[in-house]
């Protein structure tokens, strides 16, 4: 660790290359408490008879963070009012947006990462730029009225097509496409494959890094999208899993282990999809603030 | 030719069709809604001129708001900015076993912010929250957190940098990886310290990425929505009433669209300072 032509502090070193470690790894306990605790506690709270869930938490015992007299009760309660519609409605959503938007948002990056045309920067600067930088929350409102003119509120369609364009994937696509080798299409090109076939059987072969990266992207944004749900479409038969989460805090708000039962469900997917494909997902998320 | 000419327009139709047109065309309507009061139940529409503006000019409730989402964002941000730092430098450090920590460190990213504002709502329970569990365990009194005028706030704080914290360091981390190791090789055998070579050395190499989050981080903060929703209401006594809840309270729940469109337009302005101050920064990191 230290400069091997400082011989003073090269006598400190073994308790220091000891210490240092140590020290880090303690600091990265400390947070990894405060990541697992709020989890573990709601996990096995939504396992526990409603009465005994604040049992072990006030005041605490590590018995918190495991199930009291396990039970499914909290899950079984969940569903037999409909939660599992929400669960599909919300599966149903998010696939649909990976694949509609995907297809969208994929032709629109090749075209801005292969193409030369007239209007491209213009596009690129007016459209995407310009629709990344501004939040959508911030225009939800006028949107609703915009959809509403539509005739779409408490609709599919409403939930799902305005969504399905992204600027942040289109960027993801884009920056993908445009560092593909341009010998690989011109010797497509020269046996006379169109564009649409190159697209199909040259490019998307070797787009697995960047379809797996916006597919999560798109598919956990979608499951945890809650403001324009919440208000595009409050009817029951469209609700999906936050918005059923955060009406049962103010319907069930005192059946704490069915509300984190819910929570649970509305976690582990996006938890479950993330852990074994992180480096896909870090690479999204991160892939256009730094370049 | 001319269909080779074509075919780029064909491909960027879907999508920037629906970005036109959910996007840009609201974007604007922001401005235009602005000037219109309309009530969601009658459906009438009249032109106002700038008295939707008047209307949350003068009023308190709306200029209470604007307060307590300045002095949110003066904390949360530099808060979140120095922890994203702290865990983006330790996991970035070569141990054994650091992969394991990076993917316990995702787990809050995956989560949506009605979770984690549900959980840590329980969690910070004024009567039997684990919080206050461990407090009076260690011999501290009961807090009441989300029900106190002094504490709601920090308790969102709390709540958003349990997201945030982890989902900055991601970026800050990403940058640390970008800067060569044998910059630092140099300059430990030019015989800098540890923290001369952090100084010297990788903060100024991280301006760009440091300038990004701090305009991201700014710019999401400034539209916490659920956890206000979930929890407090804005309350107790508009201590949470952040400015993005106080529109959707506007515009909602009281159905009063015009004054609500004239805030969001004053935070479209607001979040266009924001990235025009990005911009600036990153021209200097140049």
């Amino acid at each position: 660790m230290n400069p091997p032509s400082a011989p003073a502090r090269k006598q400190r070193k073994p308790l220091r290359a000891y210490l240092q470690p140590a020290f880090v790894y303690a600091l990265l306990l400390l947070g990894v408490v405060l990541v697992v605790l709020p989890l573990m506690w709601a996990g096995a709270a939504s396992f526990t008879p409603n009465h005994k869930v604040f049992e072990f938490a006030y005041p605490f015992s590590w018995r918190a963070l495991f199930p009291v007299d396990f039970t499914l009760e909290a899950y079984e309660n969940l569903f037999a009012r409909g939660f599992g519609r929400a669960v599909g409605n919300t599966f149903f959503l998010a696939i649909a947006t990976v694949i509609l938007g995907g297809g969208a948002n994929a032709l629109a990056g090749f075209a801005f990462g292969r193409f030369e045309f007239r209007g491209k920067n213009f596009l690129f600067l007016a459209v995407i730029m310009l629709t990344f930088m501004v939040p959508v929350d911030l225009t939800a409102i006028p949107r609703y009225i915009l959809v509403n003119t539509f005739g779409w509120i408490n609709t599919w369609q409403g939930l799902l097509i305005p969504g399905l364009a992204n600027s942040l994937v289109i960027f993801l696509f884009r920056q993908f496409f445009a560092e593909i080798p341009q010998e690989l299409i011109d010797a497509a090109r020269v046996d006379g494959a169109s564009w649409l076939r190159v697209l199909i059987s040259i490019i998307l072969p070797i787009s697995k890094p960047v379809l797996v990266a916006a597919s999560l992207l798109m598919f956990i944004s979608q499951w945890n999208a809650f403001f324009w749900p919440l208000l595009v479409a409050p009817r029951k038969e469209l609700r999906v899993v936050q918005v059923e989460i955060s009406l049962a805090i103010g319907q069930y708000g005192t059946i704490w282990n069915e509300l984190l039962a819910g929570s649970m469900i509305a976690a582990i997917v996006p938890i479950l999809l993330v852990i074994p494909f992180q480096r896909y997902y870090v690479q999204a998320i991160t892939g256009t603030g730094l370049d | 030719m001319r269909r080779q000419q074509l075919l780029p327009y064909l491909f960027l139709a879907p999508a920037l069709g629906l970005l036109i047109v959910f996007n840009l065309v609201p974007t604007i309507a922001t401005l235009v809604e602005s000037t219109f009061i309309m009530s969601l139940r009658s459906g009438h529409r009249v032109f106002a001129g700038f008295a939707n503006y008047e209307r949350i000019f003068n009023d308190p409730i709306f200029w209470k708001s604007f307060q307590v989402t300045v002095v949110f964002s003066l904390l949360v941000n530099p808060i979140q900015i120095a922890l994203a730092l702290a865990l983006a430098l330790l996991i970035n450090q070569k141990l054994p076993g650091i992969g394991i920590f990076r993917s316990i460190y995702l787990l809050p990213i995956a989560v949506s912010l009605n979770v984690t504002a549900i959980v840590w709502g329980l969690m910070l329970d004024q009567n039997s929250g684990m919080v206050n569990g461990i407090l009076t365990q260690l011999g501290f009194a009961r807090q009441p957190f989300l029900h106190s005028v002094d504490q709601a706030l920090w308790s969102i704080i709390l709540i958003a940098s349990w997201i945030g914290v982890p989902l900055w360091s991601l970026f800050i981390l990403a940058g640390l990886q970008n800067i060569s190791p044998t910059v630092l090789e140099a300059a430990k055998i030019d015989g800098a310290n540890a923290w001369q070579s952090f100084s010297k050395i990788t903060l100024p190499l991280l301006r760009r990425v440091l300038a990004f989050v701090l305009v991201a981080d700014t710019v999401a903060n400034f539209l916490m929505f659920a956890p206000i929703l979930l929890l407090t209401q804005g309350g107790p006594r508009l201590s949470t009433n952040l400015i993005m809840y106080e529109t959707y309270r506007r515009g909602f729940i009281y159905g009063d669209l015009g004054a609500s469109s004239a805030m969001l337009t004053v935070m479209l302005l607001i979040v266009f300072l924001i990235i025009g101050l990005e911009l600036y920064l990153l021209r200097g990191a140049e």
